[in-house]
């Protein structure tokens, strides 16, 4: 198009098809275009566990015994509340054994579904890039629109390939569709309750941590049913986790309770656009309380400002983790009764081994606030606020402690009300009240685990900032090689590099000082180191 | 030409608690450039927003170019272009990118003028977009908006990044899009910037407009403050045609006057020998301190 003659005067030229979709086509090339690296990634990064899972089962099956050990699963309900439900296992295969896996792909699903959503909705219109777009020829429900119609197409793309991958290691063609399938049709189910929830909150990091917080709910509902029964109970199909395990893959096979995640999807997805219908650009539906109109007495030193800047994410941490603590912690009850076998802890009283794992897995947990916490140095410092700071007389050093102090505080003030909180729910469930303070001591005794953390994030700061996601690297290697490391066969040197496999699981085992005093001094060495190098290099921003 | 390019009639908007358009009136006619004056948080943004469909107001009429612009605003983006004062980028895509994809999103773009354009801003369309600075930013949509041959474009603070070279070059690009027969809505809140460039000038305070007219209209407003050290005291300053305001004090003298009446004024001063001159058009500021008694407005 080489000119372009204004047409002056008159009204506006009625075009035909101009309406509330308008220019989605367009939006969906830019996410395209935005994401072209971002969503293979997520795609094949979730996939690519389809045949590292199976390869991993298949040496373990082959092993004398092995097959048995898989069969032994379904009778241990600490399994079936991270697995279940599960059917077909009284006929034990080693692809049915690979549908304990299900969950981590549905999970891995609802997360790319979430952050695709929010990044592409909310995330524009926070950053102003929405009012740019839709002063265009862009309808008003075009974003949202090109956001699910990218969700759907990403969703699509990722039960075929997992589908494909299955069919390539002999699982049958129909089986594997249905895996697939199923995935698919759970993220979509997360991608139509982020549609709502972006109208709800005017950042993204409120609309994606309330679509979390469903996913959270959904989750604790299906561990829930699957506790009460193998094939799982009333609670399963109350969760839309549930439903894909509920199409019973490999096991007198029903595609239909994926018509309950499609539903949801649509009903979500509805809402969503209804509330948008209602909104201003940019504004929020949650109402926001006016804030103070001066600084508070107390507000008045670095740290008391990384605090304050933190007081919300930290509330809402607290909150979470004491919810999450207590349910999983009453789920110790369900590990009392009718264990043949345990297969983590090998033998040991089946709930003090479910609760000295809880209390590894909600330490990785808060190892992630410690990280996002210690991640606050950075935004501070790209987004420009960091300097005027410390164009006054604050010296960097302090600025720099004071952030560090707030992550390094807050994750054992997390620490301690999650061992409280799970300590509380297995007493109430066992009825032995001394639990309480032996969770909140294993509890605290992990301190030096996200501790190390915060000293990574610091040394990553001091040295080379645009690497500070090598920690949350370092915090999903652990998680991996904690939880699946050693049915993995992982070897010992490789199993001793993460930090999260030296500190004595208690209540189970004994407290040593040793690995603990070990940890935290090399958490202090980091964060000297950080400092070191932060204070000599220059700012960004 | 029946409808003017943009009219509005009591338009109110309240977000809450706060009254942000309070009936607001504003008629723009084609192919005029319009200033659209007002100090920070009088709505300037917020009726630009409502202009733009991207806000829905409370009560009152909003008509674009003989539409109305909730209802009728995707075929109205076919035909208005827009920079907002902050402009984000999305970071990964180049200056280059942005630009064409915002003529895409927009319907069109006149290949040669936007290469003539980005030559003129001096950008650099190689570069990604997060590592812009404001006043790159502001370059990018601009083009964008300045080539897309909409009949309308709407500006808020389109020049706050940019440096006086810049905005020389933009005050030129304007002045080609009038000639050119587009119609121009400019919100600023420095005057001296509007007075180059606009036809007409609305000044808004408080979600209302409380003054519109043509420059020579609004000529009153456009009084130059004058001070100035002489060798002997001044005296007779306040008898002079067109001067207001004057203060004496001593061998210092202060005032302000009619732009028409300033040779006389000069002329009156030399007569005491001038020391020490300066000169400055009236702020917004001061125009809402001494027309509105409000000096809180600003």
């Amino acid at each position: 198009m080489s000119t372009i003659a204004p047409a002056r005067g008159g009204t506006a030229p009625a075009t035909a098809g101009d309406g509330p979709l308008t220019g989605t086509a367009a939006l969906l090339g830019l996410a395209l275009r935005r994401d072209r690296l971002k969503l293979p990634l997520w795609i094949t990064g979730i996939a690519v566990f389809v045949p590292y899972f199976y390869t991993v089962l298949s040496v373990s099956g082959s092993q004398p015994g092995g097959m048995r050990a898989f069969a032994g699963l379904v009778d241990s309900p600490m399994v079936l509340v991270f697995t279940g439900p599960l059917f077909g296992f009284d006929e034990i295969t080693l692809q049915r054994a690979f549908l304990t896996y299900t969950i981590e792909f549905l999970l891995g699903a609802a997360l790319m579904n979430i952050l695709l959503v929010t990044r592409h909705t909310r995330g524009e219109e926070q950053t102003g890039r929405a009012e740019l777009v839709r002063a265009g020829v862009i309808g008003r429900h075009a974003p949202l629109t090109a956001a699910l119609v990218l969700a759907l197409a990403a969703d699509a793309v990722l039960g075929l390939l997992m589908a494909g991958a299955m069919a390539g290691l002999g699982f049958p063609a129909s089986s594997a569709l249905l895996f697939g399938a199923g995935t698919a049709a759970t993220g979509l189910v997360f991608a139509g309750i982020t549609a709502f929830t972006v109208q709800l909150t005017e950042h993204t990091k409120g609309a994606a941590g309330l679509a979390a917080l469903a996913l959270a709910a959904a989750w604790t509902l299906r561990a829930a049913g699957a506790a009460q029964a193998v094939e799982g109970g009333p609670w399963t199909w109350l969760s839309p986790l549930g439903w894909a395990q509920l199409t019973r893959v490999l096991a007198d096979e029903r595609w239909w309770p994926l018509a309950l995640s499609l539903g949801l999807a649509a009903a979500a997805a509805a809402g969503g656009y209804a509330l948008s219908a209602r909104r201003d650009l940019g504004a929020r539906l949650m109402a926001q309380r006016p804030g103070p109109t001066s600084a508070g007495p107390r507000l008045r030193s670095p740290f008391a400002l990384a605090l304050r800047l933190q007081r919300a994410s930290l509330l809402w941490w607290a909150a979470g983790m004491v919810v999450v603590g207590f349910v999983w912690g009453s789920l110790a009850g369900a590990m009392r009764q009718g264990m043949a076998e345990a297969i983590i802890g090998g033998g040991e009283d089946p709930a003090l081994a479910y609760l000295s794992l809880m209390a590894v897995f909600m330490t990785v947990i808060v190892g992630a606030f410690t990280i996002l916490s210690a991640g606050r140095l950075r935004t501070e410092e790209v987004r420009g606020r960091a300097a005027p700071v410390l164009a006054r007389p604050v010296g960097r050093s302090a600025w720099f402690a004071a952030f560090l102090a707030t992550a390094a505080s807050g994750s054992v003030g997390l620490l301690a009300l999650t061992g409280l909180a799970t300590g509380a729910g297995a007493a109430l469930a066992i009825g032995d009240g001394a639990l309480v303070g032996e969770l909140l001591a294993a509890s605290l005794a992990r301190a030096p685990e996200p501790l190390l953390l915060a000293g990574l994030a610091a040394a990553l700061y001091g040295f080379a900032p645009r690497w500070g996601w090598a920690a949350w690297a370092v915090l999903g290697f652990g998680c991996i090689a904690r939880f699946w490391g050693e049915s993995l066969h992982w070897p010992g040197w490789l199993m001793a590099v993460s930090p999260f496999n030296h500190i004595p699981r208690m209540p189970l085992e004994g407290f040593a000082p040793g690995p603990v005093l070990a940890l935290a001094a090399l958490a202090a060495a980091l964060a000297a180191l950080g400092l070191y190098g932060y204070s000599r290099r220059d700012l960004d921003g | 030409m029946t409808a003017p390019a943009i009219e509005v009639r009591g338009l109110v908007k309240t977000f809450r608690t706060t009254r942000a358009l309070d009936g607001l009136d504003l008629t723009v006619a084609h192919g005029e450039v319009h200033g659209f004056l007002g100090p920070n948080g009088a709505g300037k943004s917020t009726t630009i927003r409502i202009l733009l469909g991207l806000m829905r107001a409370d009560s009152g009429r909003a008509a674009v170019l003989g539409r109305d612009a909730w209802s009728d605003a995707v075929a109205l983006h076919r035909r208005l272009a827009y920079v907002p004062g902050d402009v984000e980028l999305w970071p990964n895509l180049t200056g280059g990118e942005a630009i064409d994809l915002l003529g895409r999103l927009h319907g069109g773009q006149d290949r040669a003028r936007r290469d003539e354009l980005v030559r003129r801003f001096e950008l650099d369309t190689a570069k990604k977009g997060r590592t812009y600075s404001k006043g790159n930013r502001q370059k990018v949509a601009l083009v964008a908006a300045l080539s897309s041959g909409a009949d309308l474009l709407v500006l808020d603070e389109p020049t706050s990044g940019l440096d006086p070279l810049m905005e020389a070059v933009f005050q030129e690009v304007v002045g080609e899009a009038k000639a050119a027969g587009q119609t121009v809505l400019l919100s600023s809140h420095i005057l001296a910037q509007v007075e180059k460039l606009a036809d007409r000038i609305s000044i808004i305070r408080k979600g209302a407009v409380v003054q519109s007219g043509t420059l020579s209209e609004l000529r009153h407003l456009t009084r130059t403050t004058v001070e100035a050290a002489t060798a002997t005291p001044a005296t007779g300053i306040d008898t002079l045609p067109g001067v207001r305001d004057a203060e004496a004090d001593g061998r210092h003298v202060r005032f302000t006057v009619d732009s028409e009446h300033l040779d006389g004024a000069i002329k009156h001063l030399g007569g005491f020998g001038i020391q020490a001159l300066t000169s400055h058009p009236p702020t917004l500021e001061e125009l809402m301190l001494r027309h509105y008694g409000d000096g809180d407005a600003a």
